[in-house]
């Protein structure tokens, strides 16, 4: 047992030989797997972590550290990490860590904005961020560029999103024309771009705003091409009818423009072109023909009468033709310039240097120059009446001979000031206030109730059964007339005058052909003896021919012309009467004058004048017969008479030297030669006109 | 106090059948018998720095995000129990702060001090430690409330867009730091507390 008894040996190299391993336990690794993990992950990250970029917003409305992310084309390639101010609180810094792989695209040209949710008329847009909050948009091309740390965020969406590149423009809205962020370019109803956000020109007069064409529509623009509003409506009432021109709800509500190459011939658009957008379609047309509007050279000129009428866009004219506008009135006041304290009128003048038509193009300059040079030559402002009616003003460029030296001078801040004269306003209030007293002073009442009474009267004797008798009443007496006139008698007074003059005719030819000069002498030896006692009663003569002369005037004063003078004075008395105050009688007298004279055309029909006148004929024919008779017995008178002669020829010299009967004598053949005149023009009349019976013409 | 070790005996850990010392393996469960694990305390501090390594992204990342129509919010552990204290849910927060906070701090302090006791012999008496210990092991894995809140919240709540609850990164750092400290807690061998006693006391022969 003494192997029991001794202790057993110390095992010093199995307690020194103890390994690691069966030391330490296993158990560590996993801490140790732990750690190893940790450190692999934080390298990772540190390793992948991209740079981190500055971007200076304006406004950084909804970004927030660590949430908000940067996007390109929808895809998250970064996350905000802080958000600060720049120096001077004057713009948000956003840093923004950047995912490796897209940090060196992320150049020059990149261009950041902040999406936010937007309701507009177009349409909703970002409505996802309402939800997720805002995001920061990045646009930047594909090829890696110089890597910048600071970049300045934009306030708005760009023109271009991606995809969506196209021809860059500059559209400038003149009138009434208006551009609208966003809106629509549309061409044949299809969106074609886009007008960016619209900024005032430098000189105040218009607006622009940079557009973009969207590829591959930018092909349809050219020089040549015609921008125009169409947003709201256009009613047209023409010829052709009503019109009504909506182009699209959202240009209706937002505003748009659209386009249209209207002439051949232009060339290729240039980006970053200037575009003038015109209020409506006709205006664009109009203006491929007239010279550019859009430039406009401002003028001011002070007036010194503070005259009420002038509006703005009043017409600027240059010897009555329209080359401008009045943009704004404003009174003033300066001491310095005019020395007292009265407040003047200012008015800015926009010219359209494409109006004056000069040669070297519509320029500001050249109109400037063409202004300068006529205003050295007299060329003045000055109020003048546009209209009578309104009694507005419009502003004249006006050549004055006399003008006092001037010139235009440069007035406030860039300003130019034209001279002016005295206005020449038509007082046009005074004129047409007197034209008015004048026709109020009329006595128009008093007319006006005479002519009532007038009225009254002429519808009282119109509706007076007299009155209304009258046209049957002088239906009669015309039918009488025509009675008389186409009596056979009547129509046969003609024929009976052509044989009376016939057989006068025949007598006479009678008278020559048997030789009365023979059985004259016979007479003539008589008469030459009778011719003493003619040649002592020479005083008798006279009455004879009185006699004859008043034989002629009763056969001049026949029957029938008295009686038409008659009815001529009757005809009159009846104008009078009707004329006169108491024509209620008249109808009555007119009916009583009508029935007389319807009575004495029946008389005269039934067997006065026309009998009477065949009487008178065939006693003339009579006497003319008797006349023949006589002369047979002439011839033997005519050789003495022959004898006689010579007597006669001295006594009756003697006679023509004393003028007495001869002047007489020829004066009663005159007289019966008149008569018969008469008698053959009545005749004539008669047969002409048988009506001049009864007007007694 | 006599202890099995004393006794010349060894006990199952699995079963607590009790065997000769020397035996290698439980003749009626068949696991490793050991009278003292000798790499009980490495095992508890390996555990125990990997739980409290896990603990700290559990406090600092958030636990639950809530993505509402509106908003999104991401809360903390502390943060979220702040939140529901500044709305009036006093219990619910406390409740939060006790499962999520306080227990494992608690068990962190625990098991540090039971491990640095068994190590360098500790003031506490023996019955105390090892009732601390039993405390510990208990009621260690109810810190997995939270995880547990985070779960259901999170496969209940999927509304869409309306509102949708995700677990945070802090809910796995947190369960993990659990998984660990419940290792570290199972790793202790509680048989040493009472080592410690005889240590301190005067050395008794063990033999016969």
């Amino acid at each position: 047992m003494t192997q029991d008894d001794m202790p057993p040996p110390e095992p010093p190299v199995k307690l020194a030989g103890r390994s690691l391993l069966e030391r330490v336990s296993v158990i560590w690794l996993a801490p140790l797997a732990a750690l190893v993990v940790v450190i692999g992950v934080a390298w990772q990250t540190y390793a992948d972590r991209g740079p981190l970029i500055e971007i200076a917003f304006e406004n950084a409305s909804g970004v927030r550290p660590g949430t908000t992310e940067l996007r390109y084309r929808d895809v998250t390639v970064g996350l905000v990490e802080d958000v600060s101010f720049a120096q001077g609180l004057g713009r948000v810094l956003v840093k923004v860590r950047v995912d490796q792989e897209v940090a060196p695209y992320i150049d020059g040209d990149a261009q950041f904005w902040v999406v936010r949710p937007e309701v507009s008329a177009r349409g909703v847009s970002g409505l996802g961020t309402v939800l997720s909050g805002v995001y920061i948009e990045g646009l930047w091309d594909g090829t890696p560029g110089e890597a910048l740390g600071r970049f300045d965020g934009l306030p708005d969406a760009p023109l271009d999103r991606v995809g969506q590149n196209g021809l860059r423009l500059i559209l400038r809205a003149t009138g009434k024309a208006s551009l609208v962020e966003g809106a629509p370019i549309v061409y044949r109803g299809i969106e074609v771009g886009r007008i960016g956000t619209p900024t005032i020109t430098a000189d105040g007069s218009s607006a622009q705003a940079e557009a973009l064409i969207f590829a591959p529509h930018d092909r349809l623009i050219n020089s040549a091409t015609r921008f125009w509003d169409t947003s709201g409506f256009s009613f047209s009432l023409g010829p052709g009818g009503a019109q009504l021109d909506v182009s699209s709800v959202a240009a209706l509500v937002s505003g748009g423009v659209t386009f249209e190459t209207m002439i051949s011939g232009g060339g290729p658009a240039q980006p970053g072109g200037l575009y003038t957008v015109f209020p409506e379609e006709s205006a664009a047309r109009a203006s491929l023909f007239a010279g550019d509007d859009s430039e406009i050279l401002t003028l001011s000129a002070v007036f010194e009468d503070n005259i009420a009428g002038l509006s703005v866009d009043a017409p600027v004219e240059l010897n009555g033709l329209r080359i401008g506008r009045v943009t704004t009135l404003n009174g003033l006041v300066d001491h310095e310039r005019f020395g007292d304290g009265r407040v003047r009128l200012l008015v800015n003048l926009a010219i359209r240097p494409g109006r004056l038509g000069l040669k070297g193009g519509a320029g500001r300059e050249s109109a400037l120059a063409f202004l300068r040079e006529s205003v050295a030559t007299g060329l003045r402002a000055r109020l003048a009446s546009a209209s009578l009616l309104t009694g507005g003003l419009k502003v004249e460029l006006i050549e004055l001979a006399d003008a006092p030296p001037a010139e235009i001078e440069p007035f406030g801040e860039g300003g130019l000031l034209i001279p002016t004269t005295e206005s020449e306003i038509a007082d046009v209030s005074a004129t047409a206030e007197g034209v008015f007293e004048r026709i109020n002073a009329l006595p128009i009442e008093a007319v006006m109730e005479e002519a009532i009474a007038l009225m009254q009267n002429a519808n009282a004797l119109i509706s007076s059964s007299e009155t209304r008798a009258v046209p049957g009443n002088v239906n009669d007496l015309l039918q009488d007339a025509r009675g008389v006139v186409g009596a056979p008698e009547v129509q046969a007074l003609p024929g009976r005058l052509d044989e009376v003059l016939t057989e006068i005719e025949t007598l006479v030819t009678q008278i020559a052909q048997e030789a009365l000069a023979a059985k004259l002498s016979a007479a003539l030896s008589d008469a030459s003896a009778a011719a003493q006692g003619v040649s002592d009663s020479v005083i008798g003569v006279p009455e004879l021919v009185a006699r004859m002369d008043a034989v002629a005037q009763r056969a001049e004063a026949v029957e029938i012309e008295t009686m038409a003078a008659k009815m001529t004075a009757l005809i009159d008395t009846t104008e009078t009467l009707l004329a006169g105050e108491d024509a209620q009688a008249l109808p009555g007298t007119l009916n009583t004058a009508l029935e007389e004279l319807s009575t004495v055309l029946a008389q005269l029909r039934e067997g006065g004048v026309v009998q009477n006148a065949t009487e008178a004929l065939g006693s003339a024919r009579d006497a003319a017969d008797t006349f023949a008779a006589a002369g047979r017995d002439l011839p033997g008178l005519v050789a003495e008479a022959q004898a006689v002669l010579a007597q006669a020829r001295v006594t009756l010299a003697g006679y023509a030297a004393e003028n007495g009967v001869g002047r007489d004598a020829r004066g009663a053949l005159r007289e019966v030669e008149r008569a018969a005149k008469a008698v053959s023009s009545l005749a004539r009349a008669i047969e002409r006109n048988p009506n001049s019976l009864l007007l007694g013409r | 106090m006599r202890t099995a070790r004393d006794m010349g005996l060894v006990g199952c850990t699995r079963c607590m059948q009790v065997a000769p010392m020397g035996t290698p393996v439980c003749p009626r469960c068949g696991s490793l018998l050991h009278s003292r694990d000798p790499f009980s305390l490495q095992k508890v501090w390996a555990w125990w720095i990997l739980g409290l390594g896990c603990y700290i992204p559990a406090n600092i990342y958030p636990m639950l995000e809530t993505r509402t129509l509106v908003s999104t919010q991401s809360d903390t552990i502390v943060g979220g129990a702040v939140t529901l204290a500044q709305h009036g849910n006093w219990g619910v927060a406390l409740i939060i702060l006790v499962a999520s906070v306080v227990i494992p701090v608690a068990k962190f302090l625990a098991l540090a001090g039971l491990a640095i006791g068994v190590w360098r012999g500790s003031n506490m008496p023996e019955g105390r430690q090892h009732l601390l210990y039993e405390v510990v092991e208990y009621i260690g894995r109810w810190s997995m409330i939270d995880v547990f809140v985070v779960a259901i919240l999170s496969s209940l709540v999927q509304l869409q867009a309306l509102a949708t609850i995700t677990p945070g990164r802090a809910s796995l750092f947190f369960a993990l730091s659990v998984i660990f400290t419940m290792l570290s807690a199972q790793s202790f061998d509680s048989r040493m507390i009472w080592d410690n006693a005889r240590r301190s006391e005067p050395k008794e022969d063990i033999r016969p």
